[in-house]
């Protein structure tokens, strides 16, 4: 039973920051068609910025970590990514990569490619003791933020004006730009809300590890990216899912495998997301786009 | 239009060629060259390389090996074993006559492939994967590390010294070196030093979260974690997380868990131990090595990980061999480094044979972690070494 609890709670918290990814990349594919694999690298500065302003008082240092992610979502769209958002999707898909290469190797020229170690908000580390079970605080924070981030995010989306401008944009955004949407200005939100889930990501991910280096956001973006696919491509609850679904179906084979076969844990998960995908080529939630009309 | 592209082209070959010009190294000096990671995750691995130019300094100052000066050049695999090959033809065709590859078998063999196929020594920095050398690569290829078997059977020999009698293996499966550490340790310590409390796995390049393992240790009854990460490919993040969660038995790592760069992930880390080629903390019982590190921390700063004493260790091994054969020639040399038997060098007592390229015998210094300070403990030599299991 405890063994059980302790696995539910792992399961949750590794899918929340897969979720926290997967929406940051979903946003932005939804309304302009744009994988964004710099997204990784919005978490890894956000994470630098943590460390290079910690010292003085964390608090101060996590809101303006996450104002300069916000500032270098938006940066990054004006400057890179709008210019091409009218060309095809793999004009889009190799800005991406150069604009996550550069950032990558900008950090390696500043920071150099050796990890840097810190510690950040070290109260989370230490455990809720409950019986026999002990859960790090961390994870019940990833876990409630997350759900709270899910929450405002909804709300945001169905409630307030930018909200159902972006859905309609996501719906059809040429439709959107006819009925007097701005487009630049929905895009902008679209990056700046994905620099939020980026920046809140980079503080789970330092306090949980405690290390940080130019290639720490790779093999997240690469599993958002994959859980917005399973997801269903255009779908934000779908991404949400889809991060979920990796991060459980993650803990609970490195849980059940025998040891032989543990090393091979990757190719099971993503068996898991062809199975998926060969069941429901769509994703599990079919992005409104997808659907023809006549 | 065809014609710009050629001359584009010219210019390139003739900008790339500037290396023949070099090749041609005039009679008084010597390449030795480094196809190594200068940048990229694996170079913090490849800080070994500082060590080499400190001992081509001292072999400079005191006249050269056969009169010749020598003369080091380096180029960058950017971690990527890809371009490893390109890296070593870089420094091959400014004539290098040894070629420093990474310190890893699946990292560094690509380079060492190259320099073996145009008939180069080369060295791997410290990859412990007894694959590196005749068996993996070729007759030309060494390692300056001390061979996997060895450094489990260390470990585990070391563990059992203290009283720690119920080992969690924790194997992280990155590359060869990391799975097979867990083996070889398994293999020791199943040989008559007692059973294993329990298992897991995972990968220090992909995971970003280990809580599935971590509840699995706290299940085990184990005294002790053996680990076998690599703390700045992902072993620093896992090794906090354990710690985080209350686990707070003894870990002992490898070589790749040494330096001081990533204690600050940790804070006040404690009951931590790591094995090791010296001891970087100003206790190293041997002067050499004392003076070795005074000398790197002038030349290059604070020093990063203890192991950086095998590239001098290379150059001693390979300016000696070159020496007793009288030549630069490649067959001549590695048949003198084949006759090693417990060659004193800086990284330890030495011997090749012409069946193993890589060091069984040498003992390492282990080191340990209280509070969040290093310190060196003492060197330890294993007294039984399990067999070499490809």
């Amino acid at each position: 039973m405890t063994t059980a609890i302790q696995v539910i709670v792992d399961a949750l918290s590794v899918g929340s920051l897969y979720a926290l990814t997967a929406l940051g990349i979903g946003l932005i594919f939804g309304i302009m068609r744009l994988i964004n694999f710099a997204h990784g690298e919005f978490v890894m500065i956000g994470a630098y910025m943590l460390m290079a302003i910690v010292a003085q008082y964390e608090p101060l240092a996590i809101i303006v970590a996450m104002v300069l992610v916000v500032v270098l979502a938006l940066f990054s769209e004006r400057i890179a990514f709008r210019p091409v958002r009218n060309a095809s999707p793999t004009t889009m898909l190799v800005t991406s990569f150069a604009v996550s290469y550069f950032l990558q190797y900008l950090f390696v020229m500043i920071y150099g490619a050796r990890p840097k170690g810190f510690e950040f908000l070290a109260g989370l580390a230490e455990p809720f003791v409950i019986g026999t079970i002990r859960i790090p605080k961390l994870n019940v924070a990833i876990v409630a933020v997350t759900i709270v981030l899910l929450a405002g995010l909804a709300l945001f989306l169905t409630r307030s004006r930018f909200g159902v401008q972006m859905r309609a944009a996501a719906l059809n955004f040429r439709m959107a730009r006819l009925l007097g949407v701005r487009a630049d200005r929905v895009i902008a939100v679209a990056f700046a809300l994905s620099g939020i889930l980026a920046g809140v990501t980079a503080i789970f991910i330092t306090v949980q590890g405690g290390t940080l280096s130019p290639g720490m956001g790779v093999q997240l973006a690469l599993i958002g990216f994959v859980a917005t696919i399973i997801g269903g491509m255009g779908s934000l609850i779908g991404a949400v899912l889809g991060g979920y679904f990796i991060g459980v179906v993650t803990v609970l084979l490195q849980f059940g495998l025998p040891l032989e076969m543990r090393p091979y844990r990757e190719a099971f998960v993503f068996a898991a997301v062809i199975l998926v995908l060969l069941a429901r080529p769509q994703g599990l939630f079919r992005g409104a786009e997808a659907r023809e009309r006549v | 239009m065809l014609r710009r592209v050629g001359a584009i082209a010219l210019a390139a070959a003739v900008a790339a060629g500037g290396g023949f010009g070099q090749a041609a190294a005039d009679d008084d000096t010597v390449v030795v060259g480094a196809a190594i990671a200068l940048s990229g995750f694996v170079a913090p691995y490849d800080d070994p390389h500082k060590g080499a130019i400190l001992a081509i300094e001292d072999v400079n100052a005191q006249g050269g090996v056969l009169g010749k000066q020598i003369e080091f050049v380096t180029a960058d695999t950017k971690s990527d074993p890809a371009q490893g090959a390109n890296a070593a033809i870089e420094v091959l065709e400014q004539g290098a006559e040894l070629v420093l590859v990474t310190c890893d078998f699946d990292f560094g063999s690509p380079a060492a492939i190259t320099a073996q196929s145009r008939g180069k020594i080369a060295f791997s920095l410290c990859a412990g994967d007894p694959k590196f050398g005749v068996q993996g690569i070729g007759d030309l290829a060494f390692s300056m590390g001390i061979g996997t078997p060895a450094e489990g059977a260390i470990m585990a020999e070391w563990a059992h010294a203290q009283g720690w009698r119920k080992p969690f293996i924790f194997k992280d499966t990155q590359v060869e070196y990391t799975k097979k550490l867990a083996d070889y340790f398994q293999a020791r310590w199943e040989d008559g030093l007692g059973t294993v409390a329990g298992h897991d796995t995972f990968n220090g390049q992909t995971d970003t979260s280990a809580a599935g393992q971590i509840t699995r240790i706290k299940e085990s009854d184990a005294d002790f974690i053996a680990f076998t990460g690599a703390a700045g490919v992902g072993g620093a993040p896992i090794i906090k997380q354990i710690r985080a969660a209350g686990i707070d038995i003894p870990i002992i790592g490898g070589v790749a868990v040494d330096g001081v760069y990533w204690l600050d992930a940790v804070p006040n880390l404690s009951e931590f131990y790591n094995v090791n080629y010296s001891s970087l903390h100003g206790d190293d019982p041997i002067d050499a090595v004392q003076d070795f590190w005074a000398r790197y921390a002038e030349r290059f700063g604070p020093p990063i990980v203890g192991f950086s004493v095998t590239g001098y260790a290379i150059i001693e091994a390979w300016t000696r061999a070159v020496e007793r054969a009288g030549t630069f020639d490649a067959k001549a040399v590695a048949l003198e480094l084949e006759k090693f038997v417990k060659e004193p060098l800086l990284s330890g007592d030495t011997t090749y044979t012409p069946e193993w390229h890589i060091n069984f015998d040498t003992p390492l210094m282990v080191t340990q972690v209280q509070n969040g300070v290093r310190s060196g403990i003492g060197r330890f030599a294993a007294s039984k070494v399990p067999p070499v299991d490809f």
